[in-house]
């Protein structure tokens, strides 16, 4: 009898949460065919080929329209999966990738896509001929050579191990074109697009707006759901914010200040979603080392020293996008200090006073007891750039130095930095992946590209060589450690904050979720509109 | 006269010249280039590599002696071909020809606006000198131009999207295809440029009528007792109308600098904004064709101006009594 | 740009006959009971010198007025509302907005004075240069003027600002230059009908020397269209500093300049704190309104054709 009722009762239990739970699981969202997704860009783009620009304002309208070989998981950052890639092995020795494509890709005109696409797209990217650019090409130094071995499979051969080798060939602008075309004429795809993607490409009118409609052949059967994305181009920061508040866009896609984001969130309230994203940046002084006095560590350390972070991060968090301190390597990642660790070094220990202390009797020891002039070369954009500058020439003021700023444009900007004519240099890294130590810590090593100040420390050269090979993980983390503790103790850079992005969509936007980079998770093949 | 007519039009061409040749270097002398900018040199993760800079400057022609630079613009120009853009690549008429119908139709209604409401407002202050009626107009246009441009659109918009949620729409559309949505979009920055330039012409419009008025012949008239109203319309205004009317021809040629601004604010794809990021992309193509043509206006409605000066009071004159000439 | 540029009550293609008839009156008058009249005459002109005059004396004791500096960053008071201790609320550093619009004052009248006085000037001599030697010397001078004017303010800028930096001098300079061919060519056509006049040919008979006629004689009667110019052009280069700011082109971070106040943080915090907007804007459009009822009043003053019927 007592089983009975036991019985009863369960048997009626589970039927109410089976009820109750019946409605939500339904309520789970079919996706909706249709709509348009109107987007807020915020630059012009030079012309269509990702892999010859250098900037995001091709890299998001244009990832709508092709494939890449692999890509960083839409819903599962940081995982690579593949695109036109249906799987892959690596040898034993690390030295060989084997990429299996999926068979019956079409491209926009029909065409089938195989392994020659793949290779005549990557031969272009790290092998481009005499007249094609490939702003990114130091990225791949470590790929020998490139084969299609049969229609779906492709190889790519090493030179040495590269633990970076698969986030490097996941970088979103590494889109598949067709071979024809790039035989005929490299530049085929500055002006004209014929991807693999889920939308094609309707119409450009330059400065004004780039139109993508659906591409109802996709290979991806059953897939995009809304019928196209257009993307509006308006450079201004302001009118980008009014053109969401009235409903103009639906998303901005890069990042807006965290004034704008409170202005349309209040004016809006839930039929937006305005994201907080980690993204992986940072910005921070470069210190020209070849010029005096910033060649004497002294010098460096009193500089860094006198910068409270924590009292920057409160100033400048609610202006800027800066809100995260950390040293040299992103702070929520695998290979930060930790905190405990970061407070022991120069720049991050939470007594100021004392800090202030130090800074001053490091500066007289250098000769420099008064302190002394210098000139702090900036671009010209203010958040966060000349924000940061104000404050940290006000910082710098309590020890003595006296930093006027010097602002310059983009293209002034970027010539002083080429020919290292400046002192003290407001200067950005990141990376558009995952941020791996190849990406970011380059600029430290001698004699590289981005190593702006011209500083050189051959154990850091040491370091950076034995990371970049080393399979282990656990192992490469230690190393990157040692890095970052000696750039922090030497003072090789300053370091500033650290960047988050706020993005901000309409909430009728599904199955999409922001990526660290505002260049990733643009082909929007699986996202969809809700109506309400 | 018509010699010293010739002699000014044959002069425009090294007048033309001398401004496409002051531009080309400084354009030149001023630091970076647009191969810095389009390696990214202001992005995350911009990797400047040199030989890739190279590689960008000599596709861009921009490695040539800057003599080579400068002449093949030259000839291009001869053949009517006025290079291609640096930063898209595409023919810089075909760029112009984008976004010409906008700011020509701004530049156009505002002036028409500005007139409309400067006419009629400069005259009654002129005839109401120092009452309270000519104050009045006065402290108003003053008190337009004192406000900074960008200042009036920037609280229009603002404005609209706080109170209505609304803004214009995004895209042009030519008055001719859709004439409602075309106004959408451009009525509010008509507003506000041609506001700002009904306070320059209110003025002068005063002082234009003022000045005739003061003539003996209108005095005459006065005298005799014609209506107040004939008096204005048929001899001051006819007379004053053509110092206003070159005035207004001549800052429809400055309209298209003033638009910068404008166009910024109200994200409007025209030629003032195109001119500006040209110049900070250093895309010399196109900032020396923009320049050229707008200094061939200037310099033909100055022409123009002066001529009509010379006719308008005999004690100027050029030729062969030129004033100096011993 | 350019159409800012071209403000001014005596706009630069407004009849030259005034300003000619203007120069040839004025040479006879004296200054002291004209100023007294001035005042009388015209009211909307004396307000405008009042204005002017507050704003030279705020400028003289920017550091008096207030206790605070313009430079230092304060995390605590950020967007503080107007208050008693902040009496036009602070900004997104903490900085005060009444002190920097105070100081503010400085750049503004600096920027302003200095740009007008060197455009103005220059651009009177060259015009009278051009005006008195006559014949090829000023055919072609005319055409320089003429490549002058044809040549975009933003251009010049961005060369002056790029290469020598954004300081306030070289600022200054890029305002400058456009004023010179405008004020060149209104001295000019004055100077040319002067020289008609007998009395200068008189004086050259006489055996005076080219210098002591130009002294004497153009110089005195260019004065009026000159200190026309010059009055009208104070109040605009402070409206094209702010527009220069506005694109990045003119005074930079931290100064305390009207025009960068307006341009950076206010568009931004409009919102959320719109004393950052309100206060430049008011200062600018103060200024600009003052020095322009002021310059137009005193146009209507040398011009005695235009005195009130009388």
């Amino acid at each position: 009898m007592r089983r009975l009722t036991v019985g009863v009762i369960l048997l009626t239990v589970v039927t109410l949460v089976g009820l109750w739970t019946a409605p939500l699981a339904m309520a789970q969202e079919q996706p909706r065919r249709g709509g348009v997704l109107r987007v807020a860009l915020a630059a012009d783009p030079p012309s269509l080929d990702a892999h010859q620009e250098q900037t995001f304002a091709v890299t998001q309208p244009m990832s709508a329209v092709y494939n890449n070989l692999v890509v960083l998981d839409p819903h599962n950052y940081p995982k690579i999966v593949g695109d036109v890639a249906k799987s892959w092995k690596v040898s034993g020795d690390h030295l060989t990738y084997t990429f299996t494509l999926h068979e019956g890709i079409k491209f926009h005109d029909g065409s089938e896509l195989t392994s020659a696409d793949v290779k005549a797209s990557w031969d272009k990217v790290v092998f481009p001929s005499a007249g094609v650019i490939s702003p990114r090409r130091g990225n791949y130094q470590m790929i020998k050579s490139v084969e299609a071995l049969d229609r779906v499979t492709v190889v790519f051969r090493l030179h040495h191990p590269s633990p970076a080798l698969m986030t490097s060939l996941a970088h979103p602008a590494n889109f598949i074109f067709p071979k024809k075309h790039l035989d005929t004429d490299p530049h085929y795809f500055k002006t004209r697009a014929v991807g693999s993607g889920p939308f094609k490409l309707k119409n450009y009118v330059r400065g004004s707006y780039v139109e993508l409609e659906r591409n109802p052949d996709y290979w991806k059967k059953g897939l995009p759901y809304l019928d196209g994305v257009t993307y509006f181009i308006i450079t201004d920061t302001s009118a980008r914010t009014t053109a969401l508040r009235s409903g103009r866009v639906d998303t901005e896609l890069r990042f807006l200040p965290p004034v704008d984001v409170h202005t349309i969130k209040q004016q809006l309230g839930d039929k937006v979603v305005a994201a907080k994203i980690q993204s992986i940046g940072t910005f921070g002084v470069t210190v020209n080392a070849g010029k005096k006095p910033f060649d004497d560590e002294r010098v460096r350390k009193a500089l860094t020293l006198a910068i409270d972070r924590y009292d920057a991060v409160k100033t400048l968090s609610s202006i800027t996008n800066l809100e995260l301190i950390g040293g040299v390597m992103h702070p929520e990642s695998q290979w930060a200090l930790s905190q405990a660790e970061l407070e022991k070094l120069p720049g991050f220990g939470r007594d100021h006073a004392a800090n202030l202390r130090e800074a001053k009797r490091l500066l007289a020891e250098a000769g420099y007891p008064n302190g002394f002039k210098t000139v702090l070369t900036n671009r010209n954009i203010k958040m966060p750039y000349v924000d940061l500058a104000v404050y940290l020439i006000s910082v710098w003021k309590k020890i003595g130095v006296d930093a006027e700023h010097r602002v310059e444009e983009t293209a002034t900007w970027s010539q002083s930095r080429l020919n290292r004519d400046f002192e003290l240099l407001i200067d950005p890294y990141g990376s558009t992946t995952v941020g791996d130590p190849d990406e970011m810590l380059d600029k430290f090593v001698t004699g590289q590209p981005e190593n702006w100040g011209r500083m050189s420390d051959p154990v850091l050269d040491d370091l950076f060589s034995l990371q970049s090979k080393e399979m282990n993980e656990a192992k490469r983390i230690q190393l990157v450690k040692e890095m970052i503790k000696r750039i922090l103790t030497k003072a090789w850079r300053i370091e500033g904050l650290w960047t988050t992005r706020l993005e901000v969509r309409t909430a009728r936007l599904r199955n999409y979720e922001p990526m660290p980079s505002h260049w990733n998770n643009r082909r929007f093949e699986d996202a969809w509109l809700a109506a309400k | 006269m018509r010699r010293y007519i010739l002699k000014r039009v044959l002069l425009m061409v090294p007048t033309l010249l001398g401004v496409a040749l002051v531009v080309f270097l400084l354009m030149h002398v001023v630091p970076g280039d647009i191969a810095l900018l389009i390696l990214g040199a202001g992005e995350q993760g911009g990797d400047v590599n040199l030989s890739e800079l190279a590689k960008v400057r000599h596709n861009l022609g921009l490695d040539r002696p800057l003599y080579v630079q400068f002449f093949s613009w030259v000839w291009g120009i001869v053949r009517l071909d006025f290079g291609n853009s640096l930063w898209t690549g595409a023919p810089v008429i075909e760029e112009l020809r984008i976004r010409f119908p906008l700011t020509l139709e701004v530049a156009v209604f505002a002036t028409l606006v500005s007139t409309l409401i400067a006419i009629p407002l400069g005259t009654l202050a002129a005839i109401r000198q120092d009452t309270w009626v000519d104050y009045i107009v006065r402290v108003i246009s003053i008190g337009g131009l004192a406000i900074p441009n960008f200042w009036t659109g920037i609280l229009l918009i603002l404005f609209l999207v706080i109170y209505f949620q609304w803004s214009p729409p995004l895209v042009f559309v030519p008055i001719w295809e859709d004439p409602w949505e075309n106004i959408k979009q451009l009525f509010w920055p008509i507003v506000t440029v041609g506001y700002r330039n009904a306070a320059v012409s209110t003025r002068l419009t005063r002082s234009a009528v003022l000045e005739v008025m003061r003539e003996d012949y209108i005095r005459t008239a006065w005298a005799k007792g014609l209506r107040e109203f004939l008096v204005v319309v048929k001899h001051t205004l006819k007379n004053a109308m053509l110092p206003v009317i070159t005035i207004i021809g001549a800052e429809l040629a400055f309209l298209m600098g003033g638009l910068v601004v404008t166009e910024t604010v109200f994200t409007l794809n025209g030629l003032g904004r195109f001119i500006v990021d040209a110049i900070l992309r250093r895309d010399i193509p196109v900032v020396q064709t923009m320049v050229l043509m707008t200094a061939f206006i200037i310099i033909f409605v100055n022409l123009i101006v002066d001529l009509l000066y010379a006719w308008l009071d005999p004690r100027i004159s050029y030729g062969a009594h030129r004033a100096g000439q011993r | 740009m350019a159409q800012v540029m071209r403000e001014g009550p005596m706009s630069l293609t407004t009849p030259q006959l005034t300003a000619v008839a203007a120069g040839r009156r004025w040479a006879g008058t004296r200054a002291w009971p004209a100023i007294r009249k001035f005042i009388v005459a015209k009211p909307l002109g004396a307000a405008g010198g009042v204005i002017i005059l507050l704003m030279v004396l705020t400028a003289i004791f920017a550091d008096v007025l207030t206790p605070y500096d313009p430079y230092t960053v304060n995390q605590r008071v950020q967007f503080t509302a107007p208050s008693l201790s902040y009496w036009f609320g602070t900004d997104e550093f903490g900085r005060d907005v009444f002190t920097r619009i105070v100081y503010g004052a400085r750049v503004a009248l600096f920027i302003g004075l200095l740009a007008a006085f060197v455009g103005a000037t220059a651009g009177a001599l060259l015009g009278v240069v051009s005006a008195y030697l006559g014949g090829r010397v000023d055919l072609y001078l005319q055409r320089l003027i003429d490549v002058m004017l044809a040549f975009p303010l933003l251009i010049l800028a961005l060369a002056i600002v790029t290469v020598l930096g954004r300081s306030i001098p070289n600022v200054i300079l890029a305002i400058a230059i456009p004023i010179i061919p405008r004020t060149a060519r209104i001295v000019r056509s004055n100077a040319m009908s002067i020289k008609e006049n007998m009395y200068v040919e008189a004086a050259r008979a006489v055996g005076g020397s080219h210098l002591w006629v130009i002294l004497r004689h153009i110089i005195p009667n260019v004065m009026a269209p000159y200190l026309i110019m010059l009055t009208a052009q104070f109040g605009n280069a402070i409206l094209v500093e702010a527009s220069l700011s506005f694109l990045g082109l003119g005074t930079a971070e931290p100064t305390p300049s009207w025009g960068l106040m307006l341009s950076g943080s206010a568009l931004s915090y409009a919102e959320k704190a719109a004393w950052l907007a309100v206060f430049p804007g008011l200062a600018i459009s103060l200024a600009v309104f003052g020095f322009n009822l002021f310059g137009d009043s005193i146009r209507d003053a040398l011009d005695p054709k235009l005195r009130h019927r009388s």
